[in-house]
């Protein structure tokens, strides 16, 4: 799959790629730990999906402009470096002006060093291709990763609380359902998405 | 000499990257610290306040009090004063830390203006796992820690938990154990720098 990107260095289709066809969490199954454990809420769905974002960006950025550099039995200790670097500085970030989210996201946003999307792209994407189609592959794997992370914890944040954002949105008379503010509930609605995903993906092809 | 060529060319770029990152890294500590410092400020203010009743202040009695921890490490916290309305003592606090599951874990305690009952404890910063260890935050584990004696405490895994004793979190007995520890490493030696210092009347 990321050998296709490589050799179709169409930006559109790069960018795209990540949001449907190589979906990292819905098609590649990446990244299930922050998919499983934020995703109560979309507020911090949302601030991880970010931070991913600037993580992938930002490594994918140097990994491709040290690319002709690297030698082979080095590079994933380059890439660990590189991104272990990034995440700490999201993760400072997060401490300096968001003091509540990155108490609510605990250990997850150091966590993202360990994130399998990100050394993926930068194996899969960066070391082989320009700054351009980098930063747009980047960009398209953390929109979908985002995205994505948003769906699940829209669907959670509503069954749970009926609310969406902390704006209710459901009636009143709604009874929420516990369960899918607790892992069950991650795992339930995770395992439906694919289903469905699969289900499209079928009937479109 | 070869050997030394030989590391340089295989490990240049390791070596200019670790430098340019760690910069990179000093650069944004550097920016963002004193924030980050503050924010630790705000919170221990309102953790403070919130353990005890009738907080309206505080204030730094006693600096740098040195708590011997395992291995010859020592370590130190400030005791903390809190003022009611009437600035007269509600009770004291202190900024406890020590090792949990994943990482350190940061407690800031509150004893009464005798220093003889726990007032209660929250978390200032932890990084246990989700769902387990990090029920040492919730109310059910820290409601045990309020009006019991300030002495050492004991840690129980079932049953019910009497006088000095606490039930461990099931599923978390290492962030339970973690907890009692810190309070045990600390309350001794917090008791006899109040006595010293006539505080605790």
């Amino acid at each position: 799959m990321a050998s296709e990107s490589t050799k179709s260095p169409i930006l559109g289709q790069t960018f795209m790629a990540g949001i449907w066809r190589e979906n990292p969490v819905f098609r590649l199954l990446l990244g299930m730990c922050p998919t499983l454990a934020v995703t109560a809420a979309v507020k911090p769905a949302l601030t991880m999906g970010i931070s991913v974002i600037f993580v992938l960006v930002c490594s994918n950025i140097v990994v491709s402009l040290m690319r002709d550099l690297l030698k082979p039995h080095l590079r994933i200790l380059m890439f660990t470096l590189t991104i272990a670097t990034f995440v700490t500085i999201a993760d400072l970030f997060l401490k300096a002006f968001q003091p509540e989210m990155s108490e609510t996201l605990g250990p997850y946003v150091p966590l993202i060093i360990v994130n399998c999307i990100i050394i993926c792209r930068a194996e899969a994407c960066a070391s082989k291709n320009g700054l351009v189609v980098s930063i747009v592959d980047a960009v398209g794997m953390g929109v979908g990763f985002t995205l994505t992370l948003c769906v699940l914890a829209g669907i959670r944040e509503i069954l749970s609380t009926g609310a969406v954002w902390e704006t209710p949105i459901l009636p009143t008379g709604f009874v929420p359902w516990a369960a899918m503010r607790m892992p069950v509930g991650a795992f339930i609605t995770l395992g439906l998405m694919l289903g469905l995903v699969n289900v499209v993906s079928r009937k479109k092809s | 000499m070869s050997k030394i060529k030989y590391f340089l060319e295989q490990s240049w770029l390791l070596i200019i990257s670790a430098f340019c990152f760690g910069l990179l890294l000093a650069i944004a500590n550097a920016a963002w610290s004193e924030r980050i410092h503050q924010n630790e400020i705000y919170k221990l203010n309102e953790l403070i306040v919130g353990l005890v009743n009738d907080a309206n202040d505080f204030e730094i009695v006693i600096q740098d009090v040195n708590i011997p921890g395992g291995r010859g490490k020592i370590t130190k916290t400030d005791i903390y004063r809190v003022l009611d309305v009437q600035r007269k003592t509600a009770g004291f606090a202190f900024v406890a830390v020590g090792s949990g599951f994943a990482d350190k874990i940061k407690l800031v305690i509150a004893v009464d203006s005798k220093c003889e009952k726990f007032l209660g404890f929250d978390v200032l910063s932890s990084n246990e796992t989700p769902g387990f260890g990090d029920k040492i935050k919730e109310d059910k584990f820290r409601d045990q820690f309020k009006g019991i004696a300030a002495g050492n405490l004991e840690l129980i895994k079932a049953g019910e938990a009497k006088d000095s004793e606490v039930l461990a979190i099931s599923g978390a007995t290492v962030s339970s154990e973690a907890v009692v520890k810190i309070f045990n490493t600390y309350i001794g030696k917090i008791k006899e720098k109040l006595q010293t210092a006539g505080l605790n009347q």
